[in-house]
């Protein structure tokens, strides 16, 4: 029990503060000045999870803990968020968007995630997700020029706030029910309490898109500024997901509420898995075609969820940052002043024209269809395997098959990049380095976690099999 | 058992060799078509002499597998493991000895971004030899689904008219194989855990287990449908003359002489030996496949007016003899089907660079635009005929020695099989003397027609060492035989041994088989 438990937390608070101010107080043109102060909260928070690895930190009587799972997951959210930064240092001033705004609201997100994932208690779980939630809602309209952003952010926030009634009814439930709000007290409790946890899962499963509430998703990142929307579909899935490990993993390993859960959710990651693909076949823009890609991803985690395999989890996830990440940071790379170029046809001959970004968007895109010797061939290896391993093969064969559907539509812009001539021509503007250093640390994490793996792997399977 | 020749790993080298000349081609300008070239070449070219090089080291004698290299990479019995034995030693060398020529053939033929096509060049052939020199199931598998991305591009970027269609059509059909095989992967992982109490996806250590029927009987389906698909075996074969027709001809080359062989390899380096009950409970039905692939091929290769999709379905029949000696479980058939597979991957790959050579001088594939080309090209002429003949087994060429062995094995475990597959010997000597007639001989079409010149040095160079191979391999098939002897042998006498598997004359007693069904059934 120590105070140092939320030196990370702070220090990202305090930068996203001290980021709003100097947005505030400074002239438009200085606008780097901000990004800057908040990649160096970004570097001063991931500097303070890397000291806290091993020691166990917690504050609140153990209701805020730092345990493995959490900090490495905190760790994904710190890398994330510069990234988006990264990404944003061109885009932002590009499309009208106020960078500075972005990285404030970026870090008080990124707060709410760190809160999500490492409380053990459903109250303050409650308080990272309104958190994040309002930062996201802020950070999805930023684009306020665009009806579409604008749209999105409305949409965003009108099923956000439902899905928080959902959770707050669901807690109240709970707290009738047994008294207590911690995950472990919901564990022993009766019916009552199961219930509350049932809507609590479907806001949940509201923030980390799964069919049947997945319907806000699609809209909300193609509205989304794309760096955003980078953010979007990684960050919250990453948390929400972690909490569900959580509580979901015990209690499904038990009677009767496995007998309900284990079914429940193995029917929710299918039809994720295949609404989000079987949907993706049809678009004709990559940016809506990634969303429901990261739809049809969310399913993919969810058998990590049921096969009760958190290592297999945590790896994916990262393998999906960095692949998903990287395959938005070439989109970002696309834009131009006052436009995005985001259509499958404004990808065409982009093998010719660009031949390093089609190769990294290849690259991304084979490791988000499961290709080796990729990072997401790995991930969806260790995941699908240990469904098989705990029995569920039917969800396996449901998944690859799934999986077998991305390849078509992922190919399908492997096509257009390379197979078909450019029927319009869109340069880029100007040199982005930022964004290049994106690309390229993507890149080479979607290759270095496909073929060597290494310590990472040994990190994750020590940190998160001790969790129980 | 020696890992290595003179201090290096060898088969390690043979196999990213290739990649690692691909990425030094990353960074080469693709501009300067002549360095790239010169690269591309120079690294397969090592390849080969490398591959050469672990021939002439390799003894036979064990019927192990020899170069063994072994790593532990990824835990849990996802280790990197490799070498090679009398089955895989002869697949690898002709991955290796075709993809130089497959380069040099597409020296004319390819002059857009001639860069990227040899990366895939190359990658491809990373991926093939990959596939045959793995050990271990999981480095197999990352083999035999990376090497489809190479093989997509090759198609989708320097294909026909149809070549989108056609390249997606094959990724996706292989790929519904592989996932499913994926699944097999997991269940035998899970599986051996629980016979065993360590994780291992070693190939050798999973066909030491003897899993219980219902377990083979699944994994074998899914296994032998991968396979299958890749053969291809009718009736799975309709992505196979769709990519072979819009497939460049250097990619034809290699589809043809190696991806295929991948299916056949499959069956004979786990389909078989790791399901032996399941194998022999189907062998009757695919057997069945395999004539009816042997006789509809043929019939469909007589009608067809494209002669490379003439080429392509005669694939499809002659890969139905292998299959059919694959499925008979002796030791002659297999050793003819292992034969035939060499020859096949020779005399087809050689079929599609003679249509290569007449393309490039007419840009016309149909049979109907020929006719007396002899005269106007007597040397290419008389390589064609060799080619022609050596695919229709005629006796003092390759194919003559490897159709005879599998026919001879068919003949052994099924007698009215084996005369129904004797008509591919009849329907290739049909489809393909009556398409080098009306090619080859009779008048000329346009006797204006000045492009119809005899080949050039660059274009001998390639066909004249198959043709020796050819010719060699007819004459003296001894050398090759012995070093794939005792290889065969060993996966025969495994076969024989384990309990299960109902073999031409020994019914397996009761007790062994119940001694198969160790291993509780996977839920």
């Amino acid at each position: 029990m120590t105070i140092m438990a939320l030196a990370p937390l702070v220090a990202i608070v305090g930068g996203a503060l001290l980021v709003l101010l100097l947005e505030a107080f400074l002239r438009k043109a200085d606008d780097e000045i901000p990004a800057t102060a908040a990649v160096l909260a970004l570097f001063a928070a991931g500097f303070l999870i890397v000291r806290s690895w091993g020691l166990e930190l917690g504050y609140f009587g153990g209701r805020l803990s730092l345990d493995p799972l959490a900090l490495l997951l905190m760790a994904v959210f710190v890398l994330i968020a510069a990234f988006v930064i990264l990404m944003s240092l061109k885009y932002a001033p590009g499309q009208g968007i106020g960078l500075g705004q972005l990285c404030g609201l970026l870090l008080i997100a990124v707060a709410g995630l760190m809160i999500m994932v490492s409380s053990t208690d459903w109250l303050i779980v409650f308080l990272g997700l309104e958190v994040l939630s309002v930062a996201s809602y802020a950070l999805t309209g930023l684009k306020r020029d665009s009806r579409d952003s604008s749209e999105a952010a409305a949409k965003y926030f009108l099923m956000g706030s439902f899905a928080g009634a959902f959770f707050v009814f669901g807690l109240a439930l709970i707290f009738g029910a047994s008294g207590r709000l911690d995950f472990a007290g919901t564990l022993s409790a009766g019916p009552a309490a199961m219930a509350g946890l049932g809507l609590i899962t479907a806001a949940l499963f509201f923030k980390i898109a799964i069919v049947p509430f997945h319907m806000w998703a699609p809209d909300v990142y193609e509205g989304a500024p794309t760096p955003v929307t980078a953010f979007l579909t990684i960050a919250p899935k990453a948390a929400g997901l972690a909490v569900l490990f959580r509580v979901l993993v015990p209690i499904m390993g038990g009677r009767p509420a496995g007998a309900l859960f284990v079914p429940a959710v193995s029917v929710a990651a299918v039809l994720t898995m295949f609404v989000g693909n079987l949907s993706a076949l049809r678009q004709k823009s990559v940016k809506r075609l990634l969303a429901y890609s990261a739809i049809a991803h969310s399913g993919y985690l969810l058998v990590a969820i049921v096969a009760g395999d958190g290592p297999s989890l945590v790896f994916y996830l990262i393998a999906y940052m960095f692949m998903n990440a990287g395959a938005f940071s070439v989109l970002a790379a696309l834009s131009g002043k006052g436009i995005e170029h985001t259509s499958l046809e404004d990808l065409s001959g982009l093998g010719r024209r660009h031949p390093w970004l089609a190769a990294s968007l290849a690259v991304f895109l084979l490791s988000l269809a499961g290709i080796p010797p990729t990072a997401g061939f790995l991930g969806k290896f260790y995941i699908f395997g240990s469904a098989v391993r705990e029995g569920h093969i039917v969800l396996a064969v449901a998944a690859v098959l799934a999986s077998l559907i991305s390849v078509a539509y992922y190919l399908k812009v492997i096509v257009v990049m390379y197979m078909h001539d450019a029927t319009i021509d869109v340069t880029l503007e100007r040199e982005n380095p930022a964004l290049y250093l994106v690309v390229f640390l993507c890149l080479f994490g979607v290759l270095e976690l496909g073929i060597w793996p290494g310590n990472l792997l040994i990190i994750i399977r020590q940190a998160v099999t001790g969790l129980f | 058992m020696n890992a290595s020749i003179a201090g290096l790993p060898i088969i390690s080298l043979v196999t990213f060799l290739p990649l690692a000349g691909a990425a030094l081609l990353i960074f080469v300008r693709g501009e300067a078509v002549k360095a790239v070239r010169a690269v591309a070449m120079a690294v397969s070219l090592l390849t080969f002499a490398l591959s050469l090089l672990m021939f002439f080291g390799f003894s036979g004698a064990s019927g192990l597998p020899e170069f063994v290299e072994r790593a532990s990479w990824l835990g849990r019995g996802l280790d990197y493991h490799v070498g090679v034995d009398g089955i895989s030693l002869f697949l690898v060398l002709l991955a290796a000895f075709l993809t130089p020529l497959a380069l040099l053939s597409s020296r004319r033929a390819i002059d857009d971004r001639v860069k990227e096509f040899c990366i895939f060049m190359l990658l491809l052939e990373t991926g093939m030899i990959g596939v045959f020199v793995s050990l271990n199931l999981f480095l197999f598998y990352i083999f035999w689904e990376a090497m489809l991305i190479p093989m997509y591009f090759l198609i989708g970027m320097w294909g026909g008219r149809r070549r989108i269609y056609a390249t997606m059509k094959f990724v996706l059909f292989t790929m519904f194989g592989s996932v499913l095989m994926l699944v097999g992967i997991f269940v035998l992982h899970a599986a051996y855990y629980r016979a065993t109490g360590s994780f291992s996806l070693t190939i050798a250590d999973l066909a030491a287990t003897s899993f219980s029927p219902a377990t083979q009987t699944w994994l074998f389906l899914a296994f032998g449908l991968a396979f299958a698909i890749k053969i291809p075996l009718f009736p799975l074969h309709t992505w196979l003359p769709d990519a072979h027709v819009e497939a460049p001809t250097a990619g034809s080359v290699l589809l043809a002489a190696v991806l295929l062989k991948m299916g056949a390899y499959g069956f004979l380096r786990l389909g078989i030996p790791l399901f032996p009950r399941a194998a022999a409970h189907f062998a009757p039905a695919l057997s069945i496949l395999a004539v009816i692939g042997i006789i509809y091929g043929g019939l469909m290769a007589l009608v067809q007016k494209d002669m490379k999709s003439l080429v392509a379905y005669s694939s499809v029949s002659h890969m139905g003899l292998i299959m059919l000696a694959v499925f008979s479980l002796n030791f002659e058939a297999t050793e003819g089907a292992l034969y035939q597979m060499l020859n096949h991957g020779l005399s087809t790959g050689a079929l599609f660079l003679c249509v290569g050579v007449l393309y490039e001088r007419t840009h016309t594939r149909l049979i109907r635009d020929y006719g007396g080309a002899a005269g106007r090209m007597p040397v290419f002429a008389g390589l064609f005929l060799v080619i022609m003949l050596s695919s229709a087994g005629l006796p003092g060429l390759n194919g003559f020695v490897g159709e005879i062995l599998c026919l001879f094995g068919v003949f052994t475990s099924n007698k009215v099989l084996a005369v129904l597959a004797v008509s591919t010997v009849i329907l290739a000597a049909a489809y393909l003397l009556w398409l080098y007639r009306r090619v080859m001989q009779g008048p000329l079409k346009d006797p204006d027609d000045q492009r119809l010149r005899d080949v050039n040095g660059r274009e001998l160079a390639y066909l004249v060492p198959i043709v020796i191979l050819i010719v060699f391999m007819g004459l003296f098939p001894g050398g090759i035989l012995r070093k794939m002897d005792a290889s065969v042998t060993r996966y025969i006498d495994v076969l024989k041994n384990k309990p299960g598997l109902a073999m031409t004359s020994s019914v397996p007693s009761r007790p062994a088989l119940e001694a198969a069904a160790v291993v509780e059934p996977e839920r």
